[in-house]
């Protein structure tokens, strides 16, 4: 059996707006006063794109003004450009938009990914640490910029024990547990260090949900 | 800027993760190579070595009889080669000091050159005296004479230092032990040969001979150069000069130049020409060419005796 394997997300389109009317700018949570360019982005795992897109926010000037999760997941997109989310990076000039998407890229290509967890895609999981929250996520999840956090979803029965495994395997604390369903009907939770910093935590946290997610994908009905 | 791909924090637990459930994917198989055939085994051994006595190099400093190891020189030949490339440029670089002249009993001269990069790149500005130099040359300088002698720092200021000197007072005695006037010792910066013709002029000279550092070649940085010309004038060409060179101990020595240089310049007032117009055969000779021994290149690098 090979578990665990990455599933690589794939951006589906990544367009500049260079100059965007204020229209469009306020409509998306943008600030005209401030903001001028966009960058958008579709990708086929939501999750892993709200990781990429606050790593854009540690490499330029952008602010992650508007993300989204599409309904039901990429299996039931809109188009096939559509994926399940949509990020807005918004930036004053143009070039922040093009250090931006490179940092969102770079982490797609190479960190942030939803994992295989019963060998033939059925049952997946996200089991990601974020070793430095950037200013995106740092906001979301009300933590400090910088702070160390475990990101963590995986399908709603899997995910439930893999969030109590994940509290009892390191001295963690939970700073938000989304039960499902949301939009793709997954559930999430963000864990974070009992003390401040504490990545060890955070990833042995991260473990200990992966490892429980691949547990109930192989034993759904074990006693 | 972005964080280096192995320093992913969730694949690194993830791939620890994978290896702890026993999923850790199995070594690839090997790639069939073809067999790697082995260079050749071949041994180079310098038949004798390098620069030791030997056919060529025992009667010249040239790059004679080298020798080679494989396919290039042997490295003492390359460093010995640097080596004397760089007591060349060192020559090149080097600058008549300022006061020498007038320290030396010489009356100072300069030509139009303003700096040594300048005198590098303008022939044509070193041929012609400054007019503050031309001005003290006119103010002091002694007139009608048989012989004006010059000394000048040529491209090599070094050797005009350390050998003009003696080989400007040898060659005035034997002029005037042939019964010549000889003019003002003067000593130019900056000059190139022609200039002789200005100053021979302007001292109203019936032979004008400039005395200069040479243009080094290899490991001679040291050697100075004589030009004659007979009615030195503006105009003259080197048709119009004969001329000595490699002045230096391991050429002509001064003890032996200043006789030739006397006798040159006795011959040129004798038949009033210079140039290939003077005939050589016709010149009292001077000075016997004796024996010579052997020249020996100095060896600038040791190498310990090795190739």
């Amino acid at each position: 059996m090979t578990v665990l394997e990455p599933i690589v997300p794939t951006i589906l389109s990544m367009r500049r707006l260079p100059a965007a009317t204020p229209a469009v700018l306020t409509a998306y949570g943008a600030d005209p006063a401030r903001h001028v360019s966009l960058g958008l982005i579709t990708c086929d795992q939501d999750d892993a794109l709200y990781v990429a897109l606050d790593e854009a926010t540690k490499h330029a000037a952008v602010d992650v003004v508007f993300a989204r999760s599409f309904y039901a997941g990429a299996a039931h997109a809109s188009g096939r450009l559509s994926g399940e989310i949509l990020g807005v990076l918004a930036a004053a000039e143009p070039q922040s938009i093009e250090d931006g998407l490179a940092a969102v890229t770079a982490c797609l290509a190479h960190d942030a990914c939803f994992y295989d967890a019963d060998g033939a895609r059925g049952v997946t999981v996200f089991p990601h640490v974020i070793g430095s929250l950037g200013h995106y996520l740092a906001r979301a999840s009300g933590l400090p910029v910088g702070e160390a956090m475990a990101y963590l979803v995986a399908p709603p029965l899997e995910a439930t024990l893999g969030f109590d495994a994940a509290l009892k395997a390191a001295a963690v604390r939970a700073v938000k547990i989304i039960a499902p369903p949301t939009e793709t009907n997954f559930a999430c939770a963000w864990l974070t260090g009992e003390r401040p910093g504490d990545l060890a935590a955070c990833a042995a946290a991260a473990a200990a949900f992966a490892e429980a997610v691949v547990d109930v994908a192989a034993r759904p009905r074990a006693r | 800027m972005s964080r280096p791909v192995h320093a992913s924090v969730t694949r690194a637990l993830v791939a620890d993760l994978r290896h702890r459930l026993g999923a850790a994917d199995p070594a690839p198989p090997r790639l069939a190579l073809p067999p790697v055939v082995a260079p050749p085994a071949r041994v180079y051994v310098a038949r004798r070595p390098s620069l030791a006595p030997g056919a060529g190099s025992d009667h010249t400093t040239a790059l004679l009889g080298i020798g080679h190891v494989g396919t290039r020189y042997a490295t003492d030949v390359v460093l010995q080669f640097q080596a004397e490339l760089a007591v060349a440029h060192e020559a090149v670089a080097a600058v008549l000091d300022d006061g020498w002249a007038a320290d030396h009993g010489f009356l100072p001269l300069r030509s139009r050159v303003a700096d040594h990069r300048e005198y590098l790149l303008r022939p044509d500005l070193g041929r012609r005296l400054a007019p503050d130099s031309l001005a003290r040359l006119q103010a002091s300088a002694a007139r009608d004479v048989d012989v004006q002698l010059i000394l000048a720092d040529g491209l090599s200021a070094g050797a005009a230092m350390a050998a003009g000197p003696a080989l400007y007072q040898a060659t005035a005695d034997a002029c005037r032990a042939r019964g010549l006037t000889v003019g003002s010792p003067v000593c130019a910066t900056f000059a190139r040969v022609w200039l002789e013709d200005e100053i021979g002029a302007e001292v109203r000279a019936q032979v004008a001979i400039i005395l200069l550092g040479e243009r080094p070649g290899l490991g001679t940085g040291d050697g100075l150069s004589a030009y004659l010309v007979y009615q030195p004038a503006l105009g003259k060409t080197d048709g119009d000069r004969n001329m000595m060179s490699n002045l230096h101990a391991r050429g002509t020595p001064p003890e032996e130049a200043a006789p030739r240089l006397a006798a040159l310049a006795h011959a040129m007032i004798a038949q009033r020409t210079s140039g290939v117009g003077l005939d050589l055969d016709r010149v009292e000779v001077a000075v016997e060419r004796g024996y010579r021994a052997p020249q020996v290149r100095a060896r600038l690098v040791d190498t310990g005796g090795r190739p």
